[in-house]
C-alpha cells in the first residue's frame, strides 16, 4: 500500500532529518563558518545568576530580619519545634532517656526493648486489621533484629515517624487551602514543581545554615521533598468528591469546617491514602541523602558499608530500608482505614477495653525492670544475628569473574548503537536551532503560551552557561526514559493481564523503588565500570516503576464492555491488545512517561556519584564546594527541563485525547 | 562479616561516663556544654575523631558526636552548631577550609600528624605486564596494557571525582602519556573499579590515597612520578617537560584539624589538647586495616589505642 | 381551600457563563437567543412557582431541563443569578451564612439521586450525622436515629456500611437521614431514578406511606412522568430551563399548555390520571355506595362498568356532588377524545 503523506508529516520529517544532520555535523559546520559560538555558548555571554543568588542567600541568612527577629531566628525556632518530638521519639526508640550531658550523663530509662517494639507492632497490626497484617509487620521488624539492623533501623524509624506526619499533615492542610482558594492553587503549582524537581543537594547548604547542623536539617530536607505529592493529591481528591456529597453536607447544615473535615476528607480518604503512601516512599527514598547531613540510621550504614566496599553489608542495610518501608506503609494504610471508621463503643473495664495497650505496657515495664538483669530482654544479642553479606559479595564476584566479557559486550553494543549517537546529535546541535525547534514544538503542541514557556526556560538555561551540561542531562535521561519505557510498558501490560505475574512484578517494582539506588550502583560499577552506561542502568532501574505501574493501571482500567465488544468481533488476544487495550490505556501510559521522566531527572544527582558530566554533577560539585548560587542555578536548570518535559507531554497527551475523541 | 552500629553517634553521650574515677576535674570556668565533633563515613576519620573525643572525655569535657557531610560540615562549624572536625585533607578540603577560615568563624588548629599521599596506583600483577614500573617512564611504553575497549589503544586511568581536582589530564599531556582520564564520581565508585579489576586480575590504574584500607587489602604500589614542587605546577619551564606545567607527581599534604573559632574561648583547655594531638600514618593505617579488613568494632580499636598510649595522651592533657 | 405557601420562587434565573451577571443586569429577561449569544447557558429561566404547605410538588422534565438547578436554587445550594426565593415568606437569598445553616439544620432535608451516603460511616452513623454536627446529645440523637431507621424498614442493619447494602436499601438510608431532623420541607432529587423498576415502585409506595404519616411539604424531582403522576399533588413541567406549566396531573392531561406537554401526557393511560371529579356529571345523583371524587378512574372502573346505572360521587366531606356512568369511563379507557 502506498502511504500518502500530508503536508504536515512531510514538514515534521524534514525538520527531524535536518535536526539530526545538524547535530551530527554541528561542530564541523561551526568551524567551517568560523562561528564556534553557535555550538559552544561563549562564557562571556553568561549572566551572573550564581553570584546574585549566592548574595541573596547570604543576605537572607545573615542580614534578613523583621525588627529584632532575624530570619534565622525564625528558622531556628522551627527547627527547635521539630526537634522536641524528634528527640523524644529518638530517645524512646534508640538512645534511651538520659539526664545530664557528656560525662555526667545518667541513663534514666533505656530505649524501648526490641521485644516491646515487635509486640507493639503486632498489636497495632491486629488492631488496624487482622492477624495477617500483624504477622507481616511483626516479621518485618523481626527481620531488622535478626539481621542486626535494629539500632540503625530505629534511628531511621524515628525520623520517618516525624517526617511522615509533618509531610502528610502539612500537605493535607496546604492541599485543603489550595482547594478553597483556586488562585492559591495556581501560585502553588509551579512551587510544587520546583520542590519536586530541584535536587535536594542544590539547597542542602542553605538549609544547613537555616536549620542548624544535624538530623533536623535532614528532616526538613526530607519534608520539602516528600510533601508535594500529598498537596497535589489532596487538592485533586477533594475536587473529585461526588458533588452530591458536597450538596448533602451543605443541606445537613454543616459549617465550612465541618464540611471539610467531616464530609469531604473522609469521603476522599482512599485517594488521600495514596498521597500518604507517596510521602512514606519518598521519605524513605531520602534516607541515604539525609544520612549524609546527620540523620544517621540505615542510610548511613549503606554509605559507610559501600565506602568499605562491603557490598553485602550495604545490601542488607538497603533491604532493611525496604522492609521498614513495607511495614510502615502497610500499617499506615490500615491505620487510616481504621481511623476512618467511627469507633464502636465497647463496654467493660479499662483493661478489657484496652487489652493490647495493657499487654504492651506490661511488657514494657517488664523489660525495663527485668531487662536490667537479663540483657536479652533489652537488646537483641549481637551473637545471634544473621548475615547474608558474604552471599551478595560472592554473587557479585562470581558474575564479575565469569561473565565480565559478556557484560562488556552488551555495554559496547548499547554505547555504540544507542547512546553515543544520541549524545553526538544533542551535543553537536547548534543551540539557536535547538531552541527554535523547542519553541516550534511547544507552539504546535500547546499554542503560543507553551511556545513562550519553552523559549523562556531554554533561554534561561542557555544564559546561565549550562547549555552543554543540560544537553548531557537530556541525553542521559532521554536514553534512560526510552529504555525504561521499552522495558516497563510491556511489563506493565503483562502484570495487568496475568494476575500471578502482576504480584511478582509489583513486588519487584516496590523493592526497586525503596531500595536505595546507591546499593546497586556500586555493584553495577563493578560489572560495567564507571561511565554513562552504568548511570543509564541505575536510572532505568529507578525510573522503571511508574512506566510499569501506569501501564498496568491503564490496561486494567479499560472497560470490560469494550474488551467484550472486541472479543465478540473476533479479535485475537494480540489484536485485542493492539486495537483496544493499548489505545485506550494511552493517556495513562503517557502519564506514566511523565513520571518516568521526573524520576529519571531526580536520579541525576545520584548518577553524578559514578562520574557523569551532567547537571547532576554540577549540583554535586556545588555542594562539595558549598557554593549556594551554583547549586541553585544548576538545580533550577534541572527543574526547568522537568517542567518543559511535563508541559510538552501533557499538551501532547491532550492533543492525542482530542484526536481520539476522548475530550474536546 | 563486620557490622557497626551508627547508634554510637547518638548514645555516646550516655556511655561517656566510663570511668568516673579517672576523670579529671574540668578546669575552672570552662563550659560543661558538650563539644561537638563531626563524624563522616570513612573508618580512618571515625577512629581519629573518637580517639580525640576519648581524650577530651578523659580530660573531663563533655563530648558529643554528630554525623555530618565532609564539606557541608563547614556550615555548622561557622555557625557554632559543630565545634571540631578532625580530618580536613590538604588535598581535598583545603579550599573549603581556607574559605571558612577567611570568614573568621573557623580556625585551623594545625596538623593531625597524618600525611595524605595521593597518587596513581596499580596492583602488583600489573608489574609483570609492564616491567619498568613503578617508574613512571615505563608507562610510556605500556599504556596499551592498561587499555579497555572504550579507550583502546590508550590506557585507562580512573581518577577521583572531579571535585578532587588533581590535574590528571594536564599531567597526562605534560608527561606525554597515552592515557585517557576517566573520573569516578565518588570514592566508593573508585574502589569498586579496583575491586572488580582485582578479582579478575584485569588491568587497572587508578587514584589511590592513604591513609586508606585499600593498600592494605590489595597488593600494589604507587607510580613514582618526578617529585612534586610548587614550581612544577606553576612554572612550565620547571620539570621534565620544559613547555608545560604539571609534569610531576601530586603534592602530599597534611591532614588538618579545624574548629569553630569560639572553641578556644569556651573551652580553652580543650583547645590546647586538640592543638597538641598528633598521630601518624603507620598507626592509623594499622587501625584502619583492623577495622575495615578484620571487622573489629571501631570503639574497640579506639579503646585499644587509648590503653596502649596512655603516656602520650596524658602528656597532651597535662600541657 | 387556600393553603399556606411554604416555599415560593419569583422570577428566578440561573445562567452559567462568564457574562451571566452583566447580561441579566442589562436585560432582566433575555430571550433564549440572547442568552446563547452571550455565551451563557440558561439553566433556569424566569422560574415562578409556589409550593403549598403539605403538598407533594413534583418538578418534572427531561434530562438537562434544569430541574436539579432549580431545586438547588430553592435550597440555595446554588446561588441564583437573580430572583427571590421565599421560604415561609422570608427571602432565603438574603439570609446570612449562619441563618442559612440554621434553616438547613432544622427545616430542610434532602434526598439525592445517588444516595450521597458517607462511605466511612455505618447506617446508624450516617443517619445520625445531621444531628451529630449540631452537637445534639449523643444518646438522644441515637434514639432518634434508630427510630427513623426503623421507620424506613432497616431495623437490624444499623451496623452495616453503605457498601454492604443494595441500592434500594441505600436510598432508604438516604431517606431516613433526611428525616432525622424532622424538617418541614423535604427535597428529593430523582430519589428513585437509580433503582430498577420493581424496587422503584416499591419505594414509591413506601414514600406515599411515609408522607401519609408525616405530611411534609415535598419538592420531588423526576424525569419519569408516570412517577410524577403517581405521587404528585401538583406537577411543574420544565423545558430548557423554563417552567412551562404547573398544574395537577389531571389538568395537565386534560389541558396541556403546549404541544410539548401534550407529547408527554400522550402515552400515559388516562385512566390512571383522571379522577372521577373530572368525569362525573355534576349535580346528578346516582345509586349505590358513593365513590370518592378523588378516586382514579383505573381504580374504580370495574365497579362502574359492572353497574348498569350511574354511581354517585361524593367529596371529602361525604356530600354527594355528582354521578358517573359507564359511558364516561369507557371513553377514558378506550381512548376516545384522547386529545381535548
Ligand atoms: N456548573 C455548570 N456550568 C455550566 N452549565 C451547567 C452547570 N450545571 C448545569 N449546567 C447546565 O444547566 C442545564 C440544566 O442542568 P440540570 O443539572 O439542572 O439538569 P437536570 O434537569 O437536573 O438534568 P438531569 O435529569 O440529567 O439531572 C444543563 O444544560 C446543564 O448542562
Ligand atoms: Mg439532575
Amino acid at each position: 500500500m502506498i502511504q500518502r503523506f500530508d503536508r504536515r508529516t512531510v514538514i515534521v520529517l524534514a525538520l527531524v532529518i535536518v535536526t539530526i544532520v545538524l547535530g551530527y555535523h554541528g561542530r564541523d559546520l561551526s568551524k567551517a563558518l568560523d562561528m564556534r559560538w553557535i555550538v559552544k555558548y561563549p562564557s562571556a555571554w553568561v549572566l551572573p545568576f550564581k553570584s546574585v543568588i549566592s548574595e541573596a542567600m547570604r543576605w537572607l541568612i545573615e542580614d534578613a530580619a523583621i525588627g529584632p527577629v532575624s530570619f534565622t531566628d525564625v528558622t531556628r525556632a522551627i527547627a527547635w519545634a521539630i526537634e522536641q518530638p524528634y528527640n523524644l521519639i529518638l530517645a524512646l526508640l534508640a538512645t534511651g532517656f538520659v539526664s545530664g550531658l557528656g560525662n555526667e550523663a545518667q541513663v534514666i530509662l533505656p530505649a524501648v526493648s526490641w521485644i516491646v517494639v515487635i509486640a507493639a507492632v503486632l498489636a497495632l497490626g491486629h488492631y488496624c486489621r487482622d492477624w495477617g497484617l500483624a504477622l507481616l509487620a511483626g516479621a518485618c521488624f523481626l527481620y531488622l533484629a535478626v539481621f542486626g539492623q535494629w539500632d540503625s533501623a530505629m534511628v531511621t524509624l524515628a525520623s520517618v515517624l516525624i517526617a511522615v506526619p509533618i509531610g502528610a499533615g502539612g500537605g493535607l492542610l496546604v492541599g485543603v487551602w489550595a482547594y478553597r482558594h483556586p488562585t492559591g492553587e495556581k501560585i502553588l503549582s509551579p512551587i510544587l514543581d520546583l520542590m519536586q524537581t530541584i535536587p535536594i543537594f542544590a539547597y542542602l547548604v542553605p538549609i544547613l545554615f537555616m536549620f542548624g547542623f544535624g538530623p533536623i536539617s535532614a528532616l526538613v530536607a526530607t519534608i520539602i521533598y516528600a510533601t508535594p505529592p500529598m498537596v497535589r493529591i489532596t487538592t485533586m481528591a477533594l475536587k473529585a468528591v461526588d458533588p452530591e456529597i458536597v450538596d448533602f453536607g451543605r443541606m445537613a447544615g454543616t459549617t465550612e469546617r465541618q464540611l471539610m473535615w467531616r464530609v469531604l476528607i473522609p469521603s476522599a480518604r482512599q485517594s488521600l491514602m495514596v498521597g500518604v503512601n507517596q510521602v512514606i516512599m519518598l521519605t524513605l527514598n531520602m534516607v541515604i541523602i539525609a544520612s549524609m547531613i546527620g540523620a544517621g540510621g540505615l542510610g548511613f550504614d549503606v554509605l559507610a558499608a559501600l565506602r568499605r566496599l562491603d557490598i553485602g553489608a550495604g545490601f542488607e542495610a538497603g533491604l532493611a530500608i525496604v522492609v521498614l518501608a513495607i511495614a510502615v506503609d502497610r500499617l499506615s494504610q490500615a491505620f487510616a482505614e481504621r481511623m476512618g471508621r467511627m469507633p464502636e463503643r465497647t463496654t467493660g473495664s479499662f483493661v478489657a477495653r484496652h487489652k493490647r495497650t495493657v499487654l504492651v505496657g506490661a511488657l514494657l515495664l517488664m523489660t525495663w525492670t527485668v531487662g536490667q538483669v537479663i540483657p536479652l530482654l533489652q537488646d537483641y544479642p549481637a551473637t545471634r544475628t544473621l548475615t547474608t553479606g558474604a552471599f551478595w559479595d560472592d554473587t557479585i564476584k562470581y558474575l564479575n569473574v565469569n561473565y565480565f566479557d559478556q557484560f562488556e559486550a552488551v555495554k559496547v553494543f548499547f554505547l555504540n548503537w544507542f547512546m553515543i549517537p544520541i549524545k553526538k546529535v544533542l551535543l553537536g546541535m547548534p543551540w539557536p536551532w535547538a531552541i527554535a525547534m523547542l519553541v516550534l514544538l511547544g507552539w504546535s503542541a500547546g499554542g503560543w503560551r507553551l511556545a513562550l514557556l519553552c523559549g523562556g526556560l531554554a533561554g534561561l538555561i542557555l544564559v546561565s552557561g549550562l547549555w552543554a551540561k543540560a544537553m548531557v542531562t537530556v541525553y542521559l535521561c532521554g536514553a534512560s526514559v526510552v529504555l525504561a519505557t521499552v522495558i516497563g510498558v510491556p511489563l506493565g501490560v503483562w502484570a495487568a493481564l496475568n494476575r500471578r505475574a502482576g504480584v511478582a512484578i509489583n513486588l519487584f517494582i516496590d523493592t526497586l523503588q525503596t531500595l536505595p539506588s546507591f546499593v546497586y550502583l556500586i555493584p553495577v560499577v563493578m560489572l560495567f565500570r564507571v561511565g554513562d552506561f552504568t548511570a543509564l542502568i541505575a536510572i532505568v532501574l529507578y525510573a522503571l516503576a511508574p512506566a510499569v505501574r501506569y501501564a498496568a493501571h491503564g490496561v486494567r482500567n479499560v472497560s470490560g464492555e469494550l474488551v467484550e465488544a472486541g472479543l465478540v468481533s473476533g479479535c485475537t488476544p494480540l489484536q485485542l491488545l493492539r486495537h483496544i487495550r493499548l489505545p485506550l490505556a494511552l493517556p495513562e501510559i503517557l502519564l506514566g512517561l511523565n513520571q518516568t521522566i521526573m524520576l529519571a531527572l531526580s536520579m541525576l544527582v545520584i548518577t553524578a556519584l559514578v562520574g557523569t558530566r551532567d547537571l547532576g554533577q554540577e549540583v554535586y560539585i556545588a555542594l562539595t564546594k558549598a557554593d549556594i548560587g551554583r547549586g541553585v542555578v544548576a538545580g533550577l536548570a534541572i527543574a526547568f527541563i522537568a517542567i518543559l518535559a511535563d508541559r510538552l507531554i501533557k499538551a501532547g497527551a491532550q492533543q492525542a485525547r482530542i484526536r481520539f475523541g476522548l475530550e474536546n | 562479616m563486620f557490622k557497626r552500629s551508627t547508634i554510637g553517634a547518638f548514645t555516646i553521650s550516655a556511655a561517656a561516663c566510663l570511668s568516673p574515677g579517672l576523670t579529671m576535674p574540668v578546669m575552672a570556668a570552662e563550659s560543661t556544654d558538650p563539644i561537638k565533633l563531626t563524624l563522616h563515613d570513612w573508618s580512618g576519620q571515625l577512629i581519629n575523631t573518637k580517639i580525640m573525643g576519648s581524650i577530651l572525655q578523659e580530660a573531663g569535657y563533655n563530648v558529643e558526636y554528630v554525623q555530618a557531610d565532609y564539606i557541608a560540615q563547614f556550615a555548622g562549624l561557622k555557625s557554632g552548631d559543630l565545634h571540631l572536625a578532625m580530618e580536613i585533607w590538604e588535598t581535598t578540603g583545603r579550599e573549603a577550609l581556607d574559605e571558612a577560615t577567611a570568614t573568621g568563624k573557623v580556625v585551623n588548629v594545625g596538623e593531625t600528624g597524618l600525611m595524605a599521599i595521593e597518587e596513581w596506583w596499580y596492583p602488583s600483577y600489573m608489574k609483570d605486564r609492564c616491567p619498568g614500573l613503578p617508574n613512571w617512564e615505563a608507562l610510556k611504553d605500556c599504556a596499551e596494557e592498561f587499555a579497555t575497549a572504550e579507550t583502546d589503544p590508550n590506557g585507562r586511568y580512573v581518577g577521583g571525582p572531579v571535585t578532587w581536582g588533581g590535574f590528571d589530564e594536564e599531567r597526562v599531556e605534560a608527561l606525554g602519556l597515552d592515557f585517557e582520564v576517566v573520573h569516578a564520581g565518588t570514592d566508593a565508585a573508585l574502589f569498586a573499579e579496583l575491586e572488580s579489576a582485582y578479582q579478575r586480575e584485569a588491568p587497572v590504574m587508578l587514584w589511590v590515597y592513604v591513609p586508606h584500607w585499600a593498600p592494605a587489602k590489595y597488593e600494589g604500589e604507587f607510580v613514582e612520578f618526578p617529585p612534586f614542587s610548587a614550581e612544577c605546577y606553576s612554572d612550565p619551564s620547571v620539570g621534565v617537560n620544559p613547555d608545560m606545567a604539571y609534569d610531576c607527581g601530586k603534592p602530599r599534604g597534611p591532614i588538618w584539624k579545624a574548629a569553630w573559632s569560639g572553641l578556644q574561648e569556651k573551652w580553652p583547655g580543650a583547645y590546647d589538647i586538640i592543638e597538641a594531638y598528633k598521630i601518624d600514618n603507620a598507626e592509623m593505617s594499622a587501625m584502619v586495616g583492623e577495622a575495615d579488613l578484620e571487622g573489629t568494632d571501631i570503639d574497640a580499636v579506639v579503646a585499644t589505642w587509648m590503653g596502649a598510649n596512655k603516656d602520650r595522651w596524658s602528656a597532651w592533657i597535662a600541657k | 381551600m387556600s393553603a399556606k405557601i411554604k416555599l415560593a420562587c419569583r422570577n428566578v434565573w440561573k445562567l452559567y457563563g462568564a457574562n451571566a451577571e452583566t447580561l441579566l443586569k442589562a436585560n432582566p429577561s433575555p430571550s433564549a437567543d440572547e442568552i446563547r449569544n452571550a455565551n451563557t447557558v440558561g439553566a433556569v429561566r424566569a422560574a415562578n412557582i409556589e409550593i403549598e404547605e403539605g403538598e407533594i410538588f413534583v418538578i418534572m422534565g427531561l434530562s438537562g431541563s434544569g430541574k436539579s438547578t432549580l431545586v438547588r436554587c430553592l435550597s440555595r445550594l446554588i446561588e441564583p443569578t437573580s430572583g427571590e426565593v421565599l421560604f415561609d415568606g422570608v427571602d432565603l437569598l438574603k439570609a446570612d451564612g449562619k441563618a442559612l445553616i440554621d434553616i438547613r439544620r432544622h427545616k430542610m432535608g434532602m434526598v439525592f439521586q445517588h444516595f450521597a451516603l458517607l462511605p466511612h460511616l455505618t447506617v446508624l452513623q450516617n443517619v445520625m450525622f445531621p444531628l451529630t454536627i449540631q452537637a445534639a446529645p449523643e444518646a438522644e440523637a441515637e434514639a432518634r436515629a434508630r427510630e427513623v431507621v426503623e421507620l424506613v424498614g432497616l431495623k437490624g442493619r444499623e451496623g452495616n456500611y453503605p457498601r454492604q447494602l443494595s441500592g434500594g436499601q441505600q436510598q432508604r438510608v438516604g431517606i431516613a437521614r433526611s428525616l432525622v431532623t424532622e424538617p418541614d420541607l423535604w427535597f428529593l432529587d430523582e430519589p428513585f431514578s437509580a433503582l430498577d423498576p420493581l424496587i422503584r415502585r416499591e419505594m414509591q409506595d413506601e414514600f406515599l406511606r411515609l408522607q401519609g404519616r408525616l405530611h411534609k411539604t415535598i419538592v420531588f424531582i423526576t424525569h419519569d412522568f408516570e412517577e410524577a403522576v403517581r405521587l404528585a399533588d401538583r406537577i411543574a413541567i420544565m423545558k430548557d430551563g423554563e417552567v412551562i406549566q404547573v398544574a395537577t396531573p389531571e389538568k395537565l392531561v386534560m389541558n396541556p399548555a403546549t404541544d410539548y406537554v401534550a407529547e408527554f401526557t400522550k402515552h400515559i393511560p388516562r385512566s390512571k390520571v383522571l379522577s372521577l371529579a373530572g368525569l362525573m356529571t355534576p349535580g346528578a345523583v346516582g345509586e349505590g355506595a358513593p365513590l370518592l371524587h378523588s378516586a382514579k378512574v383505573a381504580d374504580v372502573a370495574e365497579r362502574i362498568i359492572a353497574s348498569d346505572a350511574p354511581l354517585s360521587v361524593q367529596d371529602d366531606a361525604g356530600q354527594i356532588i355528582g354521578a358517573v356512568d359507564r359511558m364516561a369511563v369507557a371513553k377514558v379507557l378506550f381512548g376516545e377524545g384522547s386529545t381535548p
